[in-house]
């Protein structure tokens, strides 16, 4: 288990005020947030290399606070894998190795052996991230640390190389906490996520849940929600709103009615009355060439303004007086629909979809 | 970012006058700081190493001078390289007063330096009582060489270590201690591993400016006598005529560390990290 309880720490520009989080023992933990959010200096103070100036930090249940790095039992691999660059490849991985043979046990995992004995100097960005990972996974720990570990990797060796961690994360059952800026991969990795900017904690919690219900508009935008609206928010009496058996009602207390610019939107939330922000990720919203006749509150009529189709997804906006509205659905449902700019289309998604910040 | 590579490319306007201005004040300067040391190699190197042969005397002083810079800048690594890495790796309170003071060798003339060591570890002090307690005299003997040679040389090991480990990143130790290093264990595997060349460069340095003090030795120590006050005793007794010879001899010792400082740089810039 990580447990950060109230750290700050760093110095300059970057410095972490107040951060707690908790990853949960054998849990993959995901931390994003922008360039300069403190992701690093994180890390840096859960490894002990930065000093803390308040705060504690607890790992595998001890309160490690005030144990030097090497008695933390973790492993650090930095974004620019910080390789010694007096020691071939096989040295480096078996630099901190736990017991003999697990350093070239990982030097297969990770496809290092037509490399093993090169001057790391000598290898491209990728190998050295690779060389970085083995050499931490050979040390063996019960907390692993990494920084944006596959950000040098092409396309193809990262989903390849983030699948061999995964499935050495699921044999020894250690645990991560893993920063990085992309959402994708947080989404694909994390068993938590917490969202990280300007040295403070914004939100943590299941990576479903800081997509669809995120604290702030900021972080909305940061996780790739695309329809995000600034407004105001009314609690309203409906005797229909549109949820199902079995939803949690304490989160569906009330209807509210917000209005951004000409549009009024449905949406079901504990929020007061006064300003706020919607948020309708581009996925929850529904086009079709007629009205709908469902139970859906929200539904407009609007025009076709842009689509932009990006392998097996399309992305369309459309103008609701005034408004645009981003739609995602597949590139073959745009196909059937002959999506096209000047097309004229219904806009439909439910209250439920709207989330209130 | 990578430096631009040096060019021999020609070059057009005011960039080819500049260089041949560059040239010529480049070409003065350079003579100005060799020719003369050229004309005591060239008109005594030759007699000197005759000498080298017979003269006991002059083989003694060699032999002694060589002997305490070694010494000397064997203590300079065992207690200026734990400093030099406390003040490029540490934060503390009176840092920079720390450099400052370290400094303080370099900027006093050499016979000050002398005089300052005779009042601190004289025999009329209490430093210098304790010395003699275990045998050690600082005037008229081998440790008052040593003694001098490291007060004013040190500074530039220390310097040249400071500068050797402000280059190794701090991150490969973090990266050492998170894999088990102890703090002692991560500094011999990593740091000085990485640093060993600036630290040797520094070491020689300090060796071959060892050799050739004068001012604070000839103030401490007068016999035995150290190669630069033979030749100083020379000049007094022989004029130039019995200076030149061992004052090329000297040269010559001093040239030997240049050249190796030379390629151990001509090696570091090949071995260079390349930039990601």
């Amino acid at each position: 288990m990580i447990s950060v309880e109230g750290i700050s720490a760093g110095a300059g520009a970057r410095p972490l005020t107040d951060v707690s989080l908790v990853v949960p023992q054998g849990s993959y933990g995901v931390v994003i947030g922008p360039a300069g959010a403190g992701k690093t200096t994180l890390l840096e103070a859960i490894a002990g290399i930065v000093p803390l100036r308040a705060g504690r930090v607890h790992l595998s249940g001890e309160d490690v606070t005030t144990w030097p790095p090497e008695e933390r039992r973790l492993s650090l691999v930095y974004q620019h894998a910080w390789l010694f660059p007096h020691l071939d490849v096989a040295q480096n991985v078996a630099y901190g190795e736990a017991e003999p043979g697990v350093a070239d046990a990982m030097i297969e995992r990770f496809g290092l052996q037509d490399v093993r004995d090169h001057d790391v100097r000598v290898l491209s960005g990728g190998e050295r991230q690779l060389v970085a990972l083995a050499r931490a996974l050979a040390h063996r720990p019960e907390v692993l640390l990494l920084d944006e570990p596959f950000g040098a990797l092409d396309p193809r060796r990262r989903a390849a190389v983030r699948r061999e961690v995964r499935t050495i994360y699921y044999e020894r059952r250690f645990t991560v906490l893993h920063v990085t800026h992309d959402f994708a991969e947080a989404g694909a990795l994390g068993d938590t996520l917490a969202v990280l900017d300007g040295g403070r904690l914004l939100q943590q919690g299941a990576p479903e849940m800081v997509l669809r219900k995120p604290a702030t508009p900021w972080i909305a935008e940061f996780v790739g929600a695309e329809n995000v609206f600034a407004g105001d928010a009314r609690p309203i009496r409906d005797s229909s709103p549109d949820w199902r058996d079995g939803d949690d009602l304490e989160q569906l207390e009330h209807a509210v009615a917000f209005n951004t610019g000409a549009l009024t939107l449905y949406a079901l939330g504990h929020v007061l009355p006064g300003p706020a922000h919607a948020v309708i990720r581009a996925e929850e919203v529904m086009l079709s060439l007629g009205p709908r006749t469902t139970s859906v509150r929200n539904q407009f009529h609007g025009i076709v303004s842009d689509v932009t189709a990006a392998g097996a997804l399309t992305r369309v906006t459309v103008q609701v007086t005034g408004t645009p509205i981003v739609a995602a659905l597949t590139t073959r449902s745009a196909g059937e629909l002959d999506l096209a700019p000047g097309r004229e289309v219904w806009v439909a998604f439910k209250a439920m979809s709207v989330h209130l910040c | 970012m990578s430096a631009l590579p040096r060019t021999t490319a020609p070059l057009v306007g005011g960039g080819a006058i500049a260089t041949v201005v560059s040239g010529l004040l480049g070409s003065l300067f350079l003579l100005f700081l060799v020719g003369p040391v050229a004309g005591v190699v060239g008109s005594g190197a030759a007699e000197g190493f005759r000498l080298l042969a017979s003269d006991s005397e002059l083989q003694a002083a060699l032999a002694l001078t060589a002997a305490s810079a070694t010494l000397a800048t064997l203590l300079a690594l065992l207690g200026a390289t734990p400093i030099a890495w406390l003040l490029e790796r540490r934060s503390f309170r009176g840092r920079s007063v720390v450099a400052a003071l370290l400094d303080i060798p370099l900027l006093i003339p050499h016979p000050v330096a002398g005089i300052a060591l005779l009042l601190a570890l004289g025999r009329v002090t209490l430093a210098g009582r304790g010395l003699e307690l275990f045998g050690l005299h600082v005037t008229g003997s081998v440790t008052g060489i040593v003694l001098a040679m490291l007060f004013v040389s040190s500074p530039l090991y220390l310097n040249a270590a400071r500068e050797s480990f402000a280059k190794v990143d701090p991150r490969y130790e973090a990266v050492a201690r998170t894999l088990g290093d102890s703090p002692w264990r991560a500094f011999r595997r990593v740091t000085l591993p990485l640093s060993r060349r600036g630290l040797l460069a520094g070491a020689i340095v300090m060796w071959a400016r060892s050799v050739s003090e004068f001012g604070a030795i000839v103030i401490l120590v007068y016999h035995p006598r150290v190669a630069s006050v033979l030749i100083w005793e020379r000049f007094n007794v022989s004029g130039l005529r019995g200076a030149v010879p061992v004052a090329a001899v000297l040269i010559l010792l001093a040239v030997i560390p240049l050249l190796l400082l030379r390629m151990l740089r001509g090696d570091e810039i090949r071995e260079a990290p390349r930039a990601e």
